[in-house]
């Protein structure tokens, strides 16, 4: 009973790891992950966009949260995947993260709201905080991550 | 009746009628007494008026059929075509859009009546003109003609062609029965055209079908009012014919005859007339009806004069756009499967065939897609000719408008974007164009301005002319107005050709006619065409003599979703250039390079031309040398040029525009991005915002 509830508040995360990092990111704006692949560079835009990539024939913009965030540039390992986002206002996104883990399910009483005016740093990108197995998971807010900034 | 799920038919539809009746009335306007024409509006309206009332708009259908009454009339020779009537047609017309509009907009028609206009055609229809003697005797005539047949026995006035006769003559000797009949369907039946299926199918489960009219096609395309006629050759007695062509549901009536074949005549022999409910009349007149001065009689459903259309269906655009991409994709796919069996080192013979096989498919799929896409501006440019005739009204000139090429071909969503900015043009042409009749007169042209469309292709381009025979561009006028803005300073207009001048005019919130007026003169015109033109990857261009007239030329791509391109590589990456955009290839030496200005230019031919060196505009280190001899791109827009240095040429490849999205929309110089065989992107470099 719990769990049809969780599911109907679609309270399912991606965790992804950032350097010693864990973030959450909302299963509903994902529509795909996958695997780092060539990113043909785009002139002339701000330096976290990394270019573009081939996606089953459509093109879709690839950005870099590191760089979003203002951490070092990626390093591409097996594990680097690109995540495919679905974005009202900016539609297909992809965002190079470091890892996958795994898929959280997280109930209501779980997450704990942040509140920040600061979208420059870091946490700006973070809307709330999950909390599960006594640790804690930042989740993004992705309308922030994707606002354009140079 | 739900009727909601035909709207989008209706709308369409409606669309299309009311077109033809624009089209239509205007030749009346030209040749009043041209039967054809008449007859093609009257079975517009007719058409109009039924649908108007099958979807319940009661509105519409008053009007049209009042519209329909007066056709009608003037069919039957009872009055004339007149100036006056004409206005009130269009006027008509315009009330038709505007509930069209509605309905469109809301579903409902709205709740004008629109009773004057209904008066107006009232008062025409009971004579208020008197009909000229000479239209009259000469529609007596043929009115004679039909009126010894049963009226509603429309098969007698059909046109049988030698090959047919002889069928029937062939078929009459072999004692077999060659029956006609005219079939009429409800007027609330929607499926028409299945409804007259399941007739010939019955039909045809009992004899042959010698000819019908309209065409079969034209029944299946639903090209009909609410009923057809039909010449056939059984075993079966007439009344077996009749009881199953009635047997179909929704037919209302269907009016059958034997027909008695002598020596290339018809005649009829009995009479038997079935209503829906299974009453059969017979009457025993016999009227012989020769079949030769049937010819003369032009039937309205003979679609006579009118342009063949191809069988057609409606496809949403968006449906294309993904047959598209899936077949570009297919094409990646088969290029990745090349790659990976060239690289394996080609053992299997058969593979390589397979393969050769499948790049032929594939790359027949792609064409064929992209011709779906290509619609005939006619569609767009139709409506010009209605436009001209209102504006001439309006600002009191004589005008003619004369197009040409209304078949050419172009990408539909390039089809969709143009017709505004034609538009501006021929407004342009006509208020600022075109000199008064008296000034005309005082040049020694003739009194009737001419305003002419062109359109054709060349090359990989659709070229659109506008052009006028009227004052041309004042470039005087242009300069002092530039200069009176502040758009330049007088020492700038000085250094100015009269090209650039001209070309002042394509900047924003820039008119130089003296009025305002409600045509054009606002200045919000040319800005707009050159910027929608643009946004089309196409260019306006404009030549002009004063006095004379001038030209506005549009250079359109043919299609959007694939160019040839020129694939080059700076730097490691490989970028893709529109070969319609590049004017020669050359090769230089670093000596070459001159400085103008302390900006680097070659000369080429004895033109100077502005170097460009691609890897600084992209950002990225040339692999090259720099004492190497070097490739350079001359890239054109209109008469510019600009050579644009690169490290290697790749080669020509036709490639598939995709868009970079919305979230890439600061970098100007990047039109669009395309995926190469081997699925890597490559960008596309816009050469026009270069220059």
């Amino acid at each position: 009973m719990e769990n049809t509830k969780q599911f109907s508040n679609n309270n399912q995360y991606i965790v992804i790891s950032m350097g010693d990092e864990e973030f959450g990111i909302d299963i509903k704006y994902i529509d795909n992950i996958v695997k780092m692949q060539h990113v043909t560079r785009v002139p002339n835009v701000a330096s976290y966009i990394k270019g573009v990539i081939n996606l089953r024939g459509e093109v879709i913009p690839v950005m870099s949260l590191r760089l979003k965030m203002g951490l070092d540039n990626d390093v591409e390992t097996k594990n680097t995947r690109i995540i495919i986002l679905k974005l009202e206002q900016y539609g297909m996104l992809g965002v190079i993260v470091d890892e996958v883990k795994e898929v959280l399910t997280l109930t209501d009483g779980e997450i704990e709201k942040v509140g920040s005016n600061n979208k420059e740093e870091k946490e700006g990108f973070v809307f709330a905080v999950g909390k599960y197995d006594n640790t804690l998971v930042s989740l993004l807010d992705l309308n922030a991550v994707a606002l354009e900034r140079e | 009746m739900d009727v909601s799920q035909y709207l989008e038919i209706f709308i369409d539809e409606t669309k299309e009628h009311l077109q033809t009746l624009n089209t239509q009335i205007l030749e009346l306007e030209q040749n009043s007494e041209n039967m054809d024409t008449i007859n093609e509006v009257f079975r517009a309206a007719h058409s109009l008026k039924g649908m108007a009332g099958t979807m319940g708009y009661k509105r519409m259908q008053n009007l049209t059929h009042d519209m329909e009454n007066v056709f009608s009339e003037v069919r039957n020779g009872h009055i004339k075509v007149s100036a006056s009537m004409i206005d009130c047609l269009f006027q008509c017309l315009d009330a038709l859009d505007e509930y069209l509009n509605n309905i469109q907009e809301s579903g409902d028609e709205g709740s004008n009546n629109n009773e004057v206009l209904i008066k107006e055609l009232n008062a025409m229809q009971t004579g208020e003109g008197q009909p000229v003697e000479e239209t009259k005797t000469e529609v007596v005539i043929q009115q004679d003609a039909v009126s010894e047949a049963s009226p509603k026995e429309k098969w007698r006035n059909m046109v049988l062609g030698e090959p047919e006769k002889h069928v029937l003559a062939e078929a009459y000797k072999q004692g077999k029965n060659v029956i006609g009949l005219t079939v009429y369907v409800q007027e609330t039946c929607i499926l028409k055209a299945a409804r007259a299926f399941l007739v010939f199918k019955a039909l045809e489960d009992l004899g042959e079908i010698i000819i019908s009219s309209p065409s079969a096609q034209d029944i299946e395309d639903e090209r009909f009012d609410y009923d057809f006629s039909i010449i056939m050759v059984t075993n079966s007695e007439l009344k077996q014919v009749i009881s199953a062509a009635s047997g179909v549901s929704e037919i209302q009536e269907v009016c059958a005859n034997l027909v008695e074949i002598e020596v290339g005549e018809v005649k009829e022999e009995v009479k038997e007339e079935v209503k829906e409910e299974e009453t059969v009349t017979e009457s025993a007149t016999q009227t012989p009806v020769a079949a030769e001065p049937k010819k003369k009689e032009t039937k309205p459903a003979e679609k006579k004069g009118k342009p063949v259309v191809n069988r057609t269906v409606r496809v949403d655009i968006e449906k294309l756009d993904v047959l598209m991409n899936l077949v570009s994709e297919l094409i990646i796919a088969k290029n990745s499967l090349v790659s990976a069996t060239n690289a394996e080192g080609a053992s299997n013979n058969g593979v390589n065939e397979h393969i050769e096989y499948l790049e032929s498919v594939t790359t027949n799929l792609h064409e064929s897609v992209m011709k779906v896409r290509m619609v005939p501006i006619e569609s767009v440019v139709n409506k010009f000719p209605r436009m001209i005739r209102d504006l001439q009204k309006k600002l009191g000139k004589k005008m003619e408008l004369y197009m040409t090429g209304e078949e050419t071909e172009l990408d539909r969503t390039v089809v969709d974007e143009i017709g505004d900015p034609l538009m501006h043009l021929l407004r342009n042409s006509a208020d600022h164009g075109l000199e008064s009749a008296e000034v005309r007169k005082e040049r020694g042209k003739p009194e009737v301005g001419s305003i002419f469309l062109d359109a054709y292709q060349e090359g990989n381009n659709v070229i659109i002319e506008v052009r006028d025979d009227g004052n041309g561009i004042d470039v005087e006028a242009v300069r002092r107005k530039a200069i009176e803005r502040g758009t330049i300073t007088e020492e700038q207009a000085e250094d100015m050709t009269e090209k650039e001048i001209i070309n002042l005019l394509f900047l924003p919130s820039f008119s130089t006619a003296k009025q305002v007026s409600d045509v054009s003169g606002r200045g919000v015109g040319l800005d707009v065409v050159r910027s929608k033109i643009e946004a089309l990857s196409g260019e306006v261009e404009v030549k002009s003599k004063l006095g004379v007239g001038s030209t506005w030329t549009i250079r359109l791509p043919l299609t959007l979703a694939i160019i040839q391109a020129l694939m080059v590589v700076v730097g490691g990456e490989k970028y893709a250039i529109s070969l319609g955009n590049i004017q020669t290839i050359e090769d230089i030496s670093p000596s070459d390079i001159k400085y103008v200005q302390s900006k680097e230019v070659i000369t080429i031919r004895g033109t100077v031309i502005p170097l460009l060196r691609l890897n600084e505009i992209v950002g990225v280190e040339s692999t090259k040398n720099e004492d190497e001899n070097m490739i350079v791109v001359i890239v054109k827009k209109g008469d510019k040029l600009a050579g644009l240095l690169i490290d290697e040429l790749m080669g020509q490849q036709e490639i598939v525009i995709k868009s970079l999205g919305t979230y890439i929309n600061k970098c100007k110089e990047i039109s669009g991005a395309t995926i190469l065989g081997d699925g890597e992107v490559a960008l596309i470099l816009d050469t026009n915002a270069l220059l």
